[in-house]
């Protein structure tokens, strides 16, 4: 599959990591004699895309299914589950194996739990009276890298757990995530973490150093000098933000999904009606490596700008003669040619979306709540969006970014906003609006606001944004600073010390330690003297921005234009629960209910 | 536990979605709000509880004077939408009483509802 990235520019082995999972999975496989059919969650298909290509699997006799309430259809006697441990995927199981005895049909089943099997998911097997006809084991996938800096632990709803339910499971994934990644890169010495799921990762981190330790003497140098953790709930202004570079805008209207996008081929220029088609984006393309990060507008400049010089060196091309390496030349250009016209393609499809007047007055109200001057003004325009019964999910959006800015509404807004919501979209969106209150992200203002102070002290309202020629990370925002990523800046040039105030004004505690296992090498000590952090071969050390709830693209772009920037002693790797946008994770919060 | 207990019950009618048995569904969700008013920092649900009810038994009229089931399991904005489309302003009328829609709502509800049907004469008086 051509969306598997290529990883060989990776400040740090990610290659290893794939191939160990891979090699896991088909340990798996191989280990189960002759032809069988793998069911894979749907959630999961996407993750594995980007492990293994489909027909390494076919040589290994094995037939692809999804997995859903339909019976599966296969010669195959034997039936390899591979699925999240889910309750309601277990249901599904159980059900294909009752069919099948109903059918007198007699196969051999065996259930991997990705990444960890679950007491609850067996005790349903037990229950439905299945669990003596299958084996089961465990594929401990934690992670998956989506490109050369970014990993997944694929935990799409772990903010929402944490938040509402109250399941911290997810917390114990990500740190067994980033022990084995320590296992493969050695024990980070800085960790420094922001918010309440931060700081118990943390803790559940050293608990598992203390438990099974990974041993520094194997590895002189450690590859990741500093992690740095930081919770969603911390800033949940910043997702719900729309994103302006060109990768966000790509997800926020077309929706990127593990490292490609799924689009109609109409779109791409192709004829064919109704016709569905897989766009790879990662940096294994080299123009979008160039293009994924700038603000949209500078986007269709430099996209206009090579489709010129290409042109002008096509006309020269024909007028007069070349010599046979300029002839060379000219054909590599051409090479890059399949590129430029997917770009210039999907830059058109996008500006459809963002030269419509409701996108642009969108903006405008966000940046409106952001700078927080003018109460009145936005919640009247909620107020009518609301009565104009625009999509919910934008709306709830908006009402985050506006609760969160101010602390929470005033019991008479809250109620009338509320009130409004259920006779405009019925009353089942209770429970929504319920989760949104438990979450703290739409609720009732109980203390006064201190977003003021937070957006002047860490200068999050920047003036004057050059989206051309940036200075600052402002411009993935055109002109607001995602304040996560102001919090990377200063954790990685001075520790949380000199912003501890701030800190205290954000949820969530804050923590910050050094481990032990260095005692010989005092060289390691400290993250301030940037010169003496570069690894032995050259190479700049590694700092891992861990977001626990996801991160959007925007930000990702953000810490990039970070770690280019002169004097920045470090290169950033980010890893994240899941890529999200302020509209995937605010669905999380909609019930569905029927 | 007071306030979980009344979750449950006012998720539960949802789950029974779709079915033709209305009664015992509108008495589930009565049922949810009094468990909410026993509490006094749930007036909000309880109250978003009772409007329920009370939408749910007018609809069910609606449905069965225009024999049309189209109206259960809507919104009270779309309740209202679907009178006017239909030409029943009278319905319409009374649905805004009864809930105490505002005028603002009111007038964007009927602008869209009278464009859908293209009534631009009406939507010229109006």
């Amino acid at each position: 599959m051509a969306q598997i990235p290529n990883l060989d520019n990776a400040p740090i082995n990610l290659t290893s990591l794939r191939e160990q999972s891979q090699k896991e999975l088909l340990s798996i496989l191989k280990n189960i004699r002759g032809k069988k059919c793998m069911v894979v969650d749907q959630k999961l298909s996407g993750s594995l895309s980007l492990i293994i290509q489909t027909s390494l699997l076919k040589e290994h006799m094995v037939e692809l299914r999804h997995l859903s309430a339909e019976p599966i259809e296969t010669d195959s006697t034997k039936v390899v589950y591979l699925v999240r441990s889910q309750l309601s995927l277990m249901k599904f199981i159980c059900s294909h194996i009752h069919n099948d005895i109903s059918k007198g049909l007699q196969r051999e089943y065996y259930v991997y739990f990705v990444p960890r099997r679950s007491v609850a998911c067996e005790k349903i097997f037990e229950e439905e009276k299945v669990h003596q006809l299958m084996t089961i084991g465990e594929y401990s996938l934690y992670m998956i890298p989506l490109d050369e800096d970014v990993i997944s632990f694929e935990l799409d709803l772990a903010y929402k757990e944490c938040q509402v339910d109250g399941d911290t499971s997810s917390l114990w994934y990500i740190a067994k995530a980033i022990h084995k990644l320590e296992f493969s890169f050695g024990l980070i010495p800085n960790v420094r973490a922001k918010g309440k799921a931060s700081v118990r990762v943390a803790d559940i981190l050293n608990r598992m150093q203390a438990e099974e330790p990974v041993n520094s003497s194997d590895i002189v140098v450690p590859e990741i000098n500093t992690l740095i953790i930081l919770d969603r709930e911390v800033d949940m202004v910043t997702p719900m933000c729309s994103q302006l570079t060109y990768e966000g805008l790509l997800d926020e209207f077309l929706r990127v999904n593990h490292g490609s996008m799924e689009l109609d081929a109409s779109i791409m220029g192709v004829q064919q009606e109704g016709k569905k088609m897989r766009v790879p984006l990662n940096s294994s393309d080299k123009l979008f490596k160039e293009i994924r990060d700038l603000n949209f507008e500078v986007v269709v400049q430099v996209l206009r700008q090579k489709a010129t010089s290409m042109k002008q060196d096509y006309t020269e091309m024909t007028t007069t003669t070349q010599s046979v390496s300029e002839l060379k030349d000219f054909v590599k250009k051409l090479n890059s040619l399949p590129e430029m016209t997917r770009h210039i393609n999907l830059a058109q499809h996008l500006s459809t979306f963002t030269s419509k007047p409701s996108f642009l007055g969108r903006l405008d109200m966000e940046h409106t709540i952001v700078e927080a001057q003018s109460y009145d003004i936005c919640f009247e325009y909620i107020e009518e969006m609301i009565h104009k019964q625009e999509p919910l999910v934008n709306i709830l959006r908006l009402l985050i970014l506006f609760s969160v800015t101010n602390s929470g509404l005033p019991k008479k807004h809250f109620d009338y906003l509320r009130r409004e919501l259920l006779h405009s979209y019925g009353f089942e969106h209770m429970a929504t609006l319920n989760n949104l209150e438990k979450a703290g992200l739409f609720k009732r203002q109980e203390t006064k606001g201190n977003w003021l102070t937070i957006k002047r002290a860490l200068q999050l309202v920047v003036e004057d944004t050059d989206t051309a020629n940036p200075n600052d990370i402002a411009y993935v925002f055109s002109g607001y600073a995602p304040l996560s990523i102001r919090l990377v800046q200063s954790a990685i040039r001075s520790g949380w010390r000199p912003i501890e105030e701030i800190l205290k004004l954000l949820p969530g505690p804050h923590s910050e330690s050094k481990r032990s296992g260095f005692a010989t090498s005092p060289s390691y000590d400290s993250l301030n003297g940037a010169p003496a952090d570069k690894l032995s071969d050259g190479r700049r050390s590694l700092v891992l921005v861990v977001f626990i709830g996801g991160v959007t693209f925007a930000e990702i772009s953000a810490l990039r234009f970070l770690s280019a920037q002169e004097g920045m002693a470090y290169d950033l790797i980010v890893a994240t629960t899941k890529i999200v946008s302020g509209h995937t994770l605010t669905e999380t919060f909609v019930e569905n209910m029927g | 536990l007071l306030w979980k207990e009344s979750w449950e019950l006012s998720k539960n009618p949802m789950a029974s979605k779709g079915s033709p048995l209305h009664g015992p569904r509108i008495k589930l969700i009565e049922k949810s709000q009094g468990l909410f008013s026993e509490t006094k920092e749930h007036n909000f649900e309880s109250k978003a509880a009772e409007e329920h009810a009370k939408l749910l038994r007018i609809q069910h009229e609606l449905e069965v004077s225009t024999k049309q089931a189209i109206f259960v399991d809507s919104s009270i904005s779309d309740t209202i939408r679907t009178c006017i489309v239909l030409g029943n302003h009278r319905a319409a009328m009374k649905v805004r009483t009864e809930f105490k829609v505002s005028e603002k709502r009111w007038y964007w509800l009927k602008v869209f509802a009278l464009a859908t049907i293209r009534d631009w004469d009406a939507l010229e008086k109006f």
